[in-house]
């Protein structure tokens, strides 16, 4: 019986899913207290299954509109236009990476302020560049781009500089021309740091753009987090926004993953063979256990012997 | 065979020359920002920026305004940036044992506390905008005192950032050891304490540090946002967000000046805290 | 020496200095004062302890490193000027491989680079590959391959662009014996093949006793070439020819070379 929990703890996802379950476990008992003890439970924390249930709720909480329908449709504006800021963003920032790697001087003059960049709460910035843009949707683009220029940036500008100083004599015996050792060796390089970057960068792009919807009442999901918080509509709004914002975050950094692996051949061939190397191991799990039965024999036998 | 003996000298350009002396090369990493620096302050100070952002001096005021407004009211600035800056060390602080404490968790029964770091990374994807607010309505009975029970929600929600991003780097620290240095400890018999203490541990300095570099930055980021949603108004964050509201841009301004201040200080205490502690380590 | 003179001289060398700046600003003598003539088709070795600038050689050879004084001359032109016509082929000491790439395309960049034609790199490619016995595996990532796979892809691509001039620094040290003794027949009897100059820097002495026609023996502090050894053992080696007294006789000998020369 042990063995076979062990075994099926030998998968990754097994003790993901045990953690998630505990969340669920603390989170429902923790809504059973607040149930037990206030009046509206649900502005505190609801259960589970209400969440859920709002999502398929038929019924209209504002103008017309499901709870669902209001999210979906503000998170449209806030999807398109992070998204929009956040490709902006890491074209940006590679390009600034590549400028500052051709230009020793451009970097000198450039890398103290791309450190200082980080330093600034740019989210902190929303209001002031709202207010002069004086649209929200450009707003919610640049800021979102600033957010992710940073890390995609800083990340390309480490991978250009990882290349060995082998590499570079290679190309130099070859007597290559710099283009082509830009093409053929910087750039290929720094893929796997600049999809570090946007690993950082997604959720960062969306977390600024919500937070610009709060700023002012003109759709998209974080002006409905706000309406709904101020009971304009019913709470459960709220709560779907929250989790759904999470949702996205999340799978945002996965997503940047996917591309990866996809554009990177030789990720998902070493991938794949470590995949087979743990089923490998996993079939002479046995074998190793017997041996460390034999190394416990060994070393009681030690001890007796002093 | 005379003249291939003699030596060859090939005539250097200017540029080649300033390329190769080292002297000249770390005065430009000085020269070259300031110079930068002094153009936007130009192009601040003569409005040419205010033409290209095509804005105004009302939104967007000349340094010298906002160096006046900032010395009118540093007694207000001085007591948000305390404010702010409570909420994001504190929430470091905690946060990061917290992560750290997972991370050893996740080190020593790797089984079970592998996943436990995936849903913990998972919580670094979340936006600060979604937690805020949750933290608001779960801290309402803390205390009776709003600017108590604001701070702990934006404690909270400083406190689960920093232990996402302490906790995935410590756990690297933790396990990427120098190859055979297990092996070596096994060779002594080490109790799996001593491993810990002696061997995993001193490791993961350095990871440390590579968390706290991205998370002192993000902790006062996210200080500054949750003030948007907190209850009571005290904080660099906020001011910037309710003098937006009445208009008053130049004041917005010096928060805006203050909260980079704030970024800047925190990340030079950091890096001097780094080069001590590390010393022994390169 | 009778036997040089009737050969054609490729590599000239003469009163070739490098000196370094080290971090205190002080100068360095890497190497002074080396004459050395390398024939066309000659492997000849580069041998000495670590500092005794065997690697320094190489590279100013290879247009890496710029002499402070003296000069090389191949084929009567400098070493830039046949690096820019691409004739050098150079193994490193670590197989420099490309991660993105698979292994054929890893032995196709340097042709890549030269302009030839899609079917040129892939048939040329595929020759290599056969030649160093890694047929099988064109399509594998270097990640995936063993340290000696690795070495002989390097030595693939090295010899894919057909170099006038093949420069190896180290190329075997870091194999096991077994690797190592399999990847010194390859090289001998590709070396055979091609009838290629290869200048092979190593500190190991077995290893240039047994590849090499002359050994050059460096000495440290200050760097500089401190005896020429000719090795006759006959062509083709073979591993038992290392069990020979003769073999013997000649490692003895290199060594003796160390003792007398060096400080």
């Amino acid at each position: 019986m042990v063995k076979k929990v062990n075994k099926i703890f030998d998968h990754k996802w097994a003790s993901t899913l045990l953690w998630i379950i505990a969340i669920i476990i603390v989170w429902e008992i923790a809504a059973c207290i607040v149930a037990a003890t206030k009046r509206t439970p649900e502005n505190i924390l609801p259960h589970l299954y209400q969440i859920v249930a709002a999502i398929f709720s038929p019924k209209e909480v504002s103008s017309g509109m499901t709870a669902i329908m209001i999210v979906l449709t503000s998170a449209r504006a806030t999807i398109l236009r992070s998204l929009l800021g956040f490709l902006l963003g890491i074209a940006a920032g590679f390009l600034l990476a590549l400028i500052m790697k051709m230009s020793g001087l451009l970097e000198k003059m450039l890398f103290p302020y791309l450190m200082l960049i980080q330093l600034i709460p740019v989210l902190g910035l929303a209001p002031i560049v709202l207010s002069i843009t004086g649209d929200i949707n450009k707003s919610r683009i640049i800021i979102a781009a600033i957010l992710s220029f940073y890390p995609v940036a800083t990340n390309t500008l480490a991978g250009f500089k990882s290349v060995s100083r082998d590499k570079y004599d290679l190309m130099y015996t070859y007597a290559a021309k710099k283009r082509t050792i830009y093409t053929k060796v910087l750039i290929p390089s720094a893929i796997p740091y600049f999809f570090t970057g946007t690993k950082i960068a997604a959720p960062m792009a969306i977390t600024a753009s919500i937070l610009v919807d709060t700023l002012q009442g003109d759709g998209g999901l974080g002006c409905m987090l706000s309406q709904s918080l101020k009971h304009a509509m019913s709470i459960y709004v709220f709560w779907l926004i929250v989790f759904f914002s999470a949702f996205i975050g999340i799978l945002s950094t996965h997503l940047m993953s996917w591309i990866e692996a996809l554009i990177s051949p030789e990720k998902r061939v070493i991938r794949k063979a470590k995949r087979e190397d743990r089923k490998m191991k996993a079939a002479k799990a046995p074998e190793a256990a017997k041996d460390y039965v034999y190394d416990r024999r060994a070393r009681m036998c030690s001890k007796r012997r002093s | 065979m005379a003249q291939t003996t003699q030596k060859i000298k090939r005539p250097k350009t200017l540029y080649q020359r300033f390329k190769e002396n080292s002297k000249a090369q770390s005065a430009a990493t000085i020269v070259m920002p300031v110079l930068l620096g002094v153009v936007i302050v130009i192009l601040w100070q003569s409005q040419a920026l205010h033409h290209l952002l095509r804005t105004n001096t009302f939104t967007l005021p000349l340094l010298t305004r906002i160096g006046e407004i900032f010395g009118e009211n540093l007694d207000k600035i001085w007591d948000n940036s305390v404010a702010t800056m409570t909420v994001a060390f504190v929430g470091l602080l905690i946060g990061s044992l917290l992560g750290y404490g997972v991370a050893i968790f996740a080190a020593l029964c790797p089984r079970v506390g592998k996943g436990g770091l995936t849903v913990i990374g998972a919580f670094a994807s979340i936006p600060v905008v979604a937690l805020a607010p949750v933290m608001n309505n779960w801290t309402k009975d803390v205390s009776d005192v709003a600017s108590v029970r604001s701070m702990v929600a934006k404690i909270l929600v400083v406190m689960l950032i920093a232990a996402a991003n302490m906790c995935l780097n410590a756990y690297r620290g933790l396990t990427e050891l120098k190859p055979y240095a297990m092996d070596l400890m096994d060779t002594y018999a080490a109790k799996k304490r001593t491993v810990f203490v002696k061997l995993q541990l001193p490791n993961s300095v350095p990871y440390i540090f590579t968390a706290l570099k991205v998370s002192v930055p993000s902790s006062i980021i996210t200080a500054i946002v949750s003030e948007y949603f907190a209850e009571y108004i005290i904080g660099v964050g906020r001011q910037i967000r309710e003098n937006i509201v009445l208009a008053q841009y130049p004041t917005a301004w010096a928060y805006i000046a203050a909260a980079c201040l704030l970024g800047v200080a925190a990340y030079v205490v950091l890096m001097i805290a780094q080069s001590i502690l590390l010393r022994r380590y390169h | 020496m009778s036997e040089l003179k009737e050969r054609e001289v490729e590599i000239q060398i003469r009163d070739l200095g490098v000196t370094f700046k080290d971090n205190a600003g002080n100068d360095v003598k890497a190497l002074t004062g080396v004459n050395l003539d390398i024939c066309k088709g000659e492997f000849i070795s580069l041998l000495g302890p670590s500092g005794c600038g065997k690697t320094t050689l190489l590279r100013t050879i290879a247009d890496l490193q710029e002499p402070t004084e003296g000069t090389v001359r191949i084929s009567g032109m400098t070493p830039k000027e046949i690096r820019l016509q691409q004739k050098f082929g150079f193994v490193f000491q670590q197989p420099v491989l490309f991660d993105w790439r698979t292994v054929k395309k890893n032995v196709e960049l340097p042709l890549e680079i030269m302009y030839q034609s899609k079917e040129d790199r892939s048939k040329r490619a595929d020759e290599m590959l056969e030649m160093v016995g890694l047929k099988g595996f064109a399509n594998h990532f270097p990640n995936q391959l063993s340290g000696g796979m690795q070495q002989r892809v390097n030595i693939a691509r090295a010899f894919g662009i057909r170099p006038e001039l093949l420069l190896m620094d180290e190329p075997f040290s870091a194999l096991d014996e077994f690797t190592k003794e399999k990847l010194h027949e390859d090289l001998l009897r590709i070396w055979r093949q091609t009838n290629k100059t290869v200048v092979f820097v190593t500190h190991n002495i077995q290893e240039a006793v047994f590849l090499s026609d002359r050994i050059c023996v460096l000495s440290p502090h200050p760097g500089r070439l401190s005896a020429v050894v000719d090795v006759d053992l006959p062509r083709p080696r073979t591993l038992e020819m290392k069990e020979s007294e003769h073999f013997n006789e000649l490692v003895y000998e290199v060594r003796g070379k160390f003792e007398g020369g060096s400080v």
